[in-house]
């Protein structure tokens, strides 16, 4: 259930990975920020959006756990990281124009800027994986990298990364006074591009660990979204995990929760939406599924 | 979809509406779950202290009292108060399966039987434990039907009820027939010596009533600062564990007695003659040195957790070392068995704690045992 080699190979890797290069694994950081290219976001500034490279990664991260049990069986074969480092660009067009959306429909109720080249992966799988000690060290390292680009007010767009900072914040209350808002929190006057009624899939993170349950259901609601619930199933107490989050340590145990959760979603409504990008990346090979910010646009 | 999908889906499909329900209707409950809490951290705060109070209190009122520090310690006394050649019931403990308890009197030259039917299919099974109170939740009744068939030789039909009345038929025999019983016990009151227990089937008052010898094993953690909490603790592990109210709650304090004759109180009278309980550390102790840990020990093993769990679910029921399953199972490892291994599969749904009565923050006992793996690591050469 537990392949050690598997872990130890993650644990030699990923801290070492991030220090160097803020990602959490060998490829081109262009990967991370070309979604902003033309949308004239200005650089820096006190209010940024952060993305944390999640839904850029999202899927590759994906390749990357079902590779890792071999992956991590090879003699040296972190040695190819510099290569892959320079020439591996594997981008996703679908979690780019994801992005573009929230940027431009942010645009229309607060002002802000984007850190480009110099936007570091959250740290979010240290906190997945339980590396809390490591989590530490790469926390203050993001710290750093805010505070010289002058960052008073960051607004994220996924879960992971929205509660990583919350869990960063808790950390060091006392050296970081950085605001930490959601685009869910900031965005006004959305409307649903065409009618649709969906089964909604919490975010474990948004509905649980962070209070965001109800509030993130009413921005979906005003936009006009008809949310279809089954008590069993999208309660708060039992609506289930992606399975995401399992992917790294044992894949099969994360395949099998993402098909659990897709078949019970489906009883409810053929098509789910999310907020989430590791949810997606999960659930939809087993279920119609749509990013709440591919379904909306501003008016 | 296999065996253990059927089961777990019935399972929950009939489990997680019915708690609902259980605290929809009666919502003192919940204020009965804090006041549990309450009555539990304060025990722990003062662990030592009221270990030691029960034990005064079990002697004063006839028990014997016995503190072992771990599992061999415990069979070594249960093996000693048995002897060879007897026939033992056990109403459904978990600290006896952890210590080992059944096979080891069984390997004294005892006949052994367990008397909970989830228990029973389970040694019938010689399996472990897939859920903390339904022991056998991943059997579908199909599979327990071909399972009595083979062990009894009796085909019992396909019903539930026909499944439970060959159980019964059985086990009658068993009990009246018993030179000892075992039980654990869901709450110990320091200050009384009394142990409660709660069930539904009556295998455990039948177990701790018909033979002439009561033995009672369980966890430090479970002893509380009084019977007024030892009371609350066995209705909510009742309710949230889903069927209130209980059929029977059971409140031993020691041997049976009487006052019959002239208001003397003799014993013993018509129950057990003898009662002995023992209290179990395996661990718990330095658990409850730790601020994080010491959280773990709140629990009262309602397994609410685990119909709430995709971790649990996907992984067949066989999360943690047995007979600790599931999200509160995945932190006992690390109590009892210094296995970190188990919190590494928790993917921190966080379902575990909205639905925890004792409102234990799972999934951050979880991430600090990640840690402590990784520390551990990192600490060896290895890597």
């Amino acid at each position: 259930m537990i392949d050690e080699d598997q872990i130890n190979f993650i644990r030699r890797n990923l801290l070492k990975y991030l220090m160097e290069d803020y990602l959490p694994f060998p490829v081109n950081k262009s990967v991370c920020y070309e979604w902003a290219n033309g949308l004239n976001l200005k650089k820096g500034g006190e209010t940024i959006i952060y993305t944390g490279c999640s839904y850029q990664l999202a899927e590759l991260g994906k390749r990357f756990d079902e590779i890792l049990p071999t992956l991590s069986k090879f003699k040296g074969v972190e040695r190819f990281s510099s290569i892959l480092k320079v020439f591996y660009k594997p981008r996703d067009t679908r979690s780019y124009k994801i992005l573009r959306n929230i940027a431009s429909v942010l645009k229309s109720s607060v002002d802000f800027g984007y850190l480009y080249e110099n936007e570091p992966y959250s740290g979010t799988i240290l906190l997945e994986m339980g590396m809390i000690e490591e989590f530490r060290e790469y926390a203050k390292k993001l710290i750093e990298l805010f505070n010289s680009h002058g960052v008073k007010r960051i607004i994220t767009v996924d879960p992971h990364t929205h509660y990583t900072l919350f869990r960063i914040k808790e950390m060091f209350s006392s050296s970081w006074n950085v605001e930490i808002v959601n685009y869910f929190e900031v965005i006004k006057n959305i409307k649903i591009k065409s009618e649709g009624t969906f089964v909604f899939h919490d975010s474990c993170l948004y509905s649980r660990f962070l209070g965001m349950r109800d509030s993130i259901r009413e921005v979906i609601k005003s936009a006009g979204i008809v949310l279809k619930e089954d008590e069993m199933i999208t309660g708060k107490e039992t609506s289930m995990c992606c399975g995401g989050p399992l992917a790294p340590i044992n894949k099969d145990a994360s395949d099998k929760i993402a098909r659990n959760r897709a078949e019970a979603l489906k009883t409810v409504h053929n098509k789910v939406l999310l907020v989430c990008p590791f949810c997606y990346a999960n659930l939809s090979p087993y279920v119609e599924a749509y990013d709440f910010a591919e379904v909306i646009s501003g008016e | 979809m296999s065996d253990w999908d059927i089961a777990i889906k019935r399972g929950v499909e009939h489990n997680v509406p019915r708690v609902f329900k259980v605290l929809r209707e009666h919502p003192y409950l919940e204020d009965l779950a804090r006041k549990v809490r309450e009555g539990k951290l304060e025990v722990l705060s003062n662990l030592d202290h009221y270990i030691e109070m029960t034990m005064k209190s079990v002697e004063m009122i006839g028990g014997k009292a016995y503190f072992v520090e771990n599992a061999e310690q415990a069979r070594e006394i249960v093996g000693k108060i048995v002897g060879s050649g007897k026939r033992v019931v056990m109403g459904k403990s978990m600290v006896a399966y952890e210590t080992g308890i059944r096979k080891y009197l069984q390997s004294i030259g005892n006949e052994v039987w367990e008397t909970d039917l989830g228990e029973l299919l389970i040694q019938f099974a010689d399996e472990p434990p897939s859920h903390i109170i339904a022991p056998a939740v991943h059997m579908t009744r199909e599979r327990i039907r071909e399972l009595i068939k083979e062990k009894l030789g009796i085909d019992p039909g396909d019903k539930h009820e026909d499944i439970v009345r060959v159980a019964r038929e059985f086990l009658r025999q068993k009990f009246l027939t018993a030179d000892i019983g075992i039980t654990g016990a869901n709450a110990v009151a320091a200050d009384a010596g009394s142990i409660v227990l709660v069930e539904n089937e009556g295998n455990i008052r039948m177990s701790s009533v018909v033979p002439p010898v009561h033995i009672s094993i369980t966890g430090v953690e479970k002893i509380l600062p009084n019977l007024e909490y030892a009371m609350y603790e066995v209705l909510v592990q009742a309710a949230y564990a889903g069927l209130y109210p209980p059929t029977y709650i059971n409140v031993t304090s020691g041997p049976s007695s009487t006052g019959d004759v002239e208001q003397k109180r003799v014993s013993p009278a018509h129950g057990p003659k003898e009662f002995h309980l023992i209290l179990v550390d395996n661990g718990r102790r330095k658990a409850n040195e730790d601020p994080v840990l010491r959280e773990a020990l709140l629990c009262i093993r309602c397994g609410r957790c685990h119909f709430h769990c995709p971790v649990y679910r996907a992984l067949d029921g066989k999360w943690g070392d047995p007979p600790y399953s599931g999200p509160m199972g995945a932190m006992w490892s690390g109590v009892v068995y210094n296995d970190y291994k188990p919190a590494l599969l928790c993917s921190h749904a966080g379902n575990c704690r909205e639905v925890c009565p004792m409102k234990i923050n799972i999934p951050k006992v979880l991430e600090y045992l990640k840690s402590k793996y990784f520390m551990m690591k990192a600490g060896t050469r290895e890597g």
